[in-house]
């Protein structure tokens, strides 16, 4: 499995580049300079499927060299905490302009903290509500700049 | 796990629920119409842009002059060029607590079709401002006058390279094409370099391109400072003000036309009668106010008032005229 | 002489009560500015312009442009201790300033960089006393060209930024300079790779990449690790003493990158950001031990602080001296001046001295001032590394989310910013350092814009580049940065097997 990584990666990005390529080639002319806006995302993507054709023939480097000390803990890791996390912030995303600034973010900061195994609950709640409303302290009323109120009325 | 989730959910579709019923509106009903509630001014561009800028100042001369006694609070969306705020604004229709600024742009993006919203999809309120282009070439240029550059270009169009700040098919460009084909110069032939990181002064200063586009609030320090030399000025007459007085027009050296980039206030499509003429009033007084002309001057932005059916008329020809230049010009998207 | 009047007409605003005062004010905004991601100069100091109207000018400039090289100094807070770079121009500060704190140094980290950021700040400001109206030349002198031929000089180092292959490294600027490709075209305006998105027109956001390939990586990284390492080394702040003997490993970088720094910031659309990665990969060429770049290295972590506030110096070359605005912030300045009834041009020196000395002045004390404020601070600031880890991440992730909001007001940023986090990830996952990404995505928009803008103004020929004698210079530069290190790793060879 692992002396296949750079194959894997490699054939992944020819085909990004010969996506990319085949965009470029299809962007609208524009006859009024002499070199396109095509030419250099085709140039780029030429670049690219020629590295990763050289990628292709790259054997991986060893997994337990004194380098590759920091990438260890990914392959024994605990995905689903990353797919869950991540999974929060797109509610926050969907939920920001909605709910509003303060409210999201309260609950954002709660739900994630109390998910990734903090147990002390009153501290927790404690800056779940005081960091927000710091921000939105911050941004609205000294830099009036407006961040989304949503359903408050504040 | 999923707990949390769950949780999560829940207390949203409980505040969800809540909002819905808060959020009833029923005060555009009888005639004399008033904000009740916050007035929202986007500007789709950053912080200390030319929008942004308007929609602060216009905001703030219209709080601290008593016009409007709701708070105005200026919202950034950035992006597309000013699509991403059209885009936001478009989904707003109907309300009258949600205006913002737009210039030329609004004119220029759509016909390249870089946004899905044009002007029809809005409604135009007032528009308050007018900045004149300005063409500039090099203090020891050989082109005295307009005529000159346009004599040479005339022979050779490639001769001449333009740089501008905006893309092609937009102002920059549009402009100094517009003038150039007056004068009778093949358009599709003229070189225009699009400059966007702030470098076309230095361009021009340098010698790496012969011709600027620009506004005349960019040029008349360097003129000053005895830099550069303006050819023309985009506007029918010549403009008030010490040094800008001497900026000849095209009109004077027989090239009949003019350019205006024009700024005002719109509001999102079905904007309420009512709420239409209560803000075209309220932007007719900013414009009178000592504290609006001297935000103008200083900036050196010229007055330019237009309510909204004259705007209507005003957006409706600048459409066809810019849309005549980017056929000409073989732009089509 | 005129000039001596005007430094002193200058000192007087700058030492006056209220000229300390607004200075003090610029630089503590500043600070806190450049800690917030996504709060960057330009956002402040635009919100600033109605605030400040009717302020007396020489104060309101005094204060923003405190505002402006406080925002760089304090954006090295977060980058160093978050990995989350609060302004663009600190980015490379992270590249060595956060395995620093992550070894238990992150009080000396700090400490680095606020001694670099006031060296750089410092020294910019001299030369900018020195040579403003001299240096108004090299400001002007460099066209798409020459810009072209700096650019790519400064990219052909992605080889050097790479820690493992070289042909990841060469992948990853390849992918980041196909990203840079998205938006509309400059040249013809074209909308290239933007799928019918608005949002994308006009391109992604530099702070949004950055964050989400660093920041938002690190958080997925500590997610995995936060029950690993508890008690792991990077709780500790350690000293914020800089011993002798790292003061002279600073030395170097502090007095060569002050320079090329400022020299940068010179240069109108090149900036801060820039600075600070020319100056970053310059030190790793020239190093003895180039392989602890990336690791914690002090060379690593100084040159990018001080070139960053060397060049925010620089930038105020072409303002004050032509009126010409070289960045987005130094644009801004401008509107603000404009709004406050002066004219920023070629003419401010002699017929504003007092604001023009003013504010040069005012930036003397402004550093003095950031440097007496942040030095004291930094066993407080650090101490957020000790907040428990889930809590951490919860709110470096929020620090994440608000800043890039706070760019554009936009959801699809926020969009953006999770994708690229999780591209972030996955290019760690398979080893392909991110730095190069970052680099060619900074670089790449300008090399494509400059190269085309160059060809049109030659009708399409290349002589362009062989005519003029700066870009020449820097091609041959180039050249020669590219030959040289296999050449002479094959005369060793070659001389190993006589």
């Amino acid at each position: 499995m692992l002396s296949s990584q750079n194959k894997k990666v490699s054939l992944f990005l020819i085909v990004l580049g010969v996506v990319f390529v085949i965009m470029s080639v299809r962007l609208p002319k524009y006859p009024l300079v002499p070199v396109d806006a095509d030419a250099v995302p085709i140039i780029l993507g030429c670049l690219l499927i020629f590295l990763s054709i050289l990628l292709f023939f790259i054997k991986d480097e060893p997994k337990d060299g004194e380098d590759s000390g920091q990438s260890e803990p990914f392959f024994n890791a605990d995905r689903k905490m990353i797919l869950l996390f991540g999974g929060l912030i797109l509610l926050y995303i969907i939920f920001l302009e909605w709910l509003g600034f303060l409210l999201t973010t309260a609950l954002f900061i709660f739900t994630s903290t109390f998910a990734l195994g903090y147990k002390k609950h009153v501290t927790n709640i404690v800056v779940a509500i005081a960091i927000p409303i710091a921000f939105y302290y911050l941004f609205n009323y000294v830099l009036k700049i407006s961040l989304p109120k949503g359903i408050l009325p504040f | 796990m999923k707990r949390f989730l769950l949780f999560m959910g829940m207390s949203i579709a409980l505040i969800l629920a809540a909002c819905n019923e808060s959020s009833g509106d029923a005060d555009s009903a009888d005639g004399n119409w008033k904000p009740t509630r916050n007035i929202e001014i986007v500007a789709p561009s950053g912080a200390g842009g030319g929008w942004d800028t308007t929609a602060r100042m216009a905001a703030k001369v219209l709080e601290e002059e008593g016009l409007i006694d709701k708070g105005i609070g200026v919202v950034n969306k950035t992006g597309g060029g000013g699509a991403v705020g059209w885009a936001y604004i478009a989904t707003k229709k109907g309300s009258p607590y949600n205006l913002f600024v737009t210039s030329t742009p609004m004119i220029d993006v759509p016909l390249n079709g870089q946004s899905e919203y044009d002007y029809t999809d809005f409604t135009p309120i007032a528009n308050v401002i007018a900045d004149y282009g300005a063409f500039a070439v090099k203090a020891d240029s050989k082109w005295q006058t307009l005529n000159d550059l346009f004599d040479d270009m005339k022979k050779d169009p490639t001769s001449v390279t333009v740089i501008g700040s905006s893309s092609p098919g937009s102002m920059d460009h549009l402009k100094f094409a517009k003038f150039a084909k007056e004068a009778g110069v093949d358009i599709t032939k003229i070189k225009y370099v699009s400059e966007q990181d702030g470098g076309e002064l230095t361009a021009l200063l340098n010698g790496s391109v012969d011709v600027f586009s620009t506004d005349v609030s960019e040029v008349v320090e360097q003129v000053r400072a005895g830099n550069i030399r303006v050819l023309a000025v985009t506007s029918e007459e010549r403009l008030e003000g010490e040094t800008i007085s001497d900026f000849p027009t095209g009109v004077e050296q027989g090239i009949n036309t003019t350019y205006i980039n024009w700024r005002g206030f719109f509001g999102p499509k079905d904007l309420p009668e009512e709420a239409l003429k209560y803000y075209e009033q309220k932007f007719k007084e900013m414009t009178e106010t000592d504290a609006w002309k001297k935000i103008r001057a200083n900036y050196g932005w010229g007055d330019f008032f237009m309510g909204h059916e004259e705007y209507k008329e005003f957006l409706k020809e600048q459409v066809e005229s810019s849309k005549a230049l980017l056929d000409e010009l073989g732009i089509v998207r | 002489m005129g000039v001596m009047d005007g430094i002193l007409e200058g000192a007087k605003v700058a030492f006056s009560f209220q000229g300390i005062l607004f200075v003090l004010m610029g630089v503590f905004l500043g600070t806190i500015i450049g800690m917030l991601p996504g709060l960057g100069p330009i956002t402040a100091i635009g919100v600033m312009i109605p605030i400040s109207y009717g302020m007396d000018p020489n104060m309101a400039l005094v204060m923003m442009a405190g505002i402006y090289y406080g925002a760089i100094f304090g954006g090295s807070t977060s980058s160093i201790l978050l990995n989350a770079p609060g302004v663009a121009g600190t980015v490379a500060t992270a590249f060595d300033g956060y395995p620093m704190a992550q070894q238990g140094k992150a009080g000396k980290a700090l400490a680095i960089a606020a001694v670099s950021s006031f060296v750089g700040g410092t020294v910019g400001v001299i030369f900018l006393m020195l040579f403003a109206p001299l240096l108004a030349s090299v400001a002007i002198s460099f066209g798409p060209p020459e810009y072209f031929a700096l650019m790519l000089l400064a990219l052909t180092a992605i080889a050097s930024l790479s820690e493992g292959s070289t042909i990841k490294a060469l992948i990853s600027g390849t992918l980041g300079f196909m990203v840079a490709m998205i938006g509309i075209d400059g040249q013809t305006g074209t909308s290239r790779f933007t799928f019918g998105s608005a949002s994308l027109l006009s391109g992604i956001d530099f702070l949004v990449i950055a964050l989400g390939i660093f920041a938002l990586a690190e958080v997925f990284k500590l997610i995995i690790t936060r029950n690993e390492s508890d008690s792991g080394p990077n709780k500790n702040i350690g000293s914020i003493r800089i011993t002798k003997s790292e003061m002279k490993e600073m030395s170097g970088p502090m007095s060569r990158q002050s320079v090329l720094g400022f020299l940068i910031g010179v240069l109108p659309g090149a900036g801060a950001t820039i600075a600070s990665f020319i100056a970053y990969i310059t030190e790793k060429k020239i190093a003895k031990n180039p392989e602890e770049f990336g690791k914690g290295s002090i060379k690593g972590l100084t040159a990018p602080e001080t070139a960053n506030n060397a060049a925010t110096s620089g930038a105020f070359v072409p303002l004050l001296s032509l009126g010409i605005p070289g960045s987005g912030t130094t644009a801004v300045l401008l509107g603000a001046l404009m709004v406050m009834g002066i004219q920023p041009g070629p003419m401010l020196f002699t017929e504003k001295p007092d604001l023009f000395w003013g504010v040069i002045i005012s930036m003397y004390i402004g550093n003095i001032f950031l440097l007496i404020l942040n030095l004291p601070l930094i066993p407080y600031i650090s101490k957020l590394l000790n907040i428990p880890r889930p809590m951490l991440i919860s709110l470096v992730t929020i620090f994440c989310l608000i800043g890039v909001y706070g760019i554009s007001f936009n959801t699809f940023d926020l969009y953006l910013l999770l994708a690229f986090g999780i591209i972030g990830y996955l290019l760690r996952l398979v080893s392909f350092p991110a730095a190069p990404f970052i680099l060619a995505f900074i670089l790449g928009e300008m090399i494509e814009q400059s190269v085309r803008k160059s060809l049109t103004i030659s009708n399409g020929s290349f002589m362009i580049f062989l005519e003029r004698p700066i870009t020449l210079a820097f091609l041959i530069i180039t050249v020669l940065s590219l030959a040289l290190p296999p050449l002479l790793g094959m005369r060793k060879k070659i001389k190993s097997i006589e």
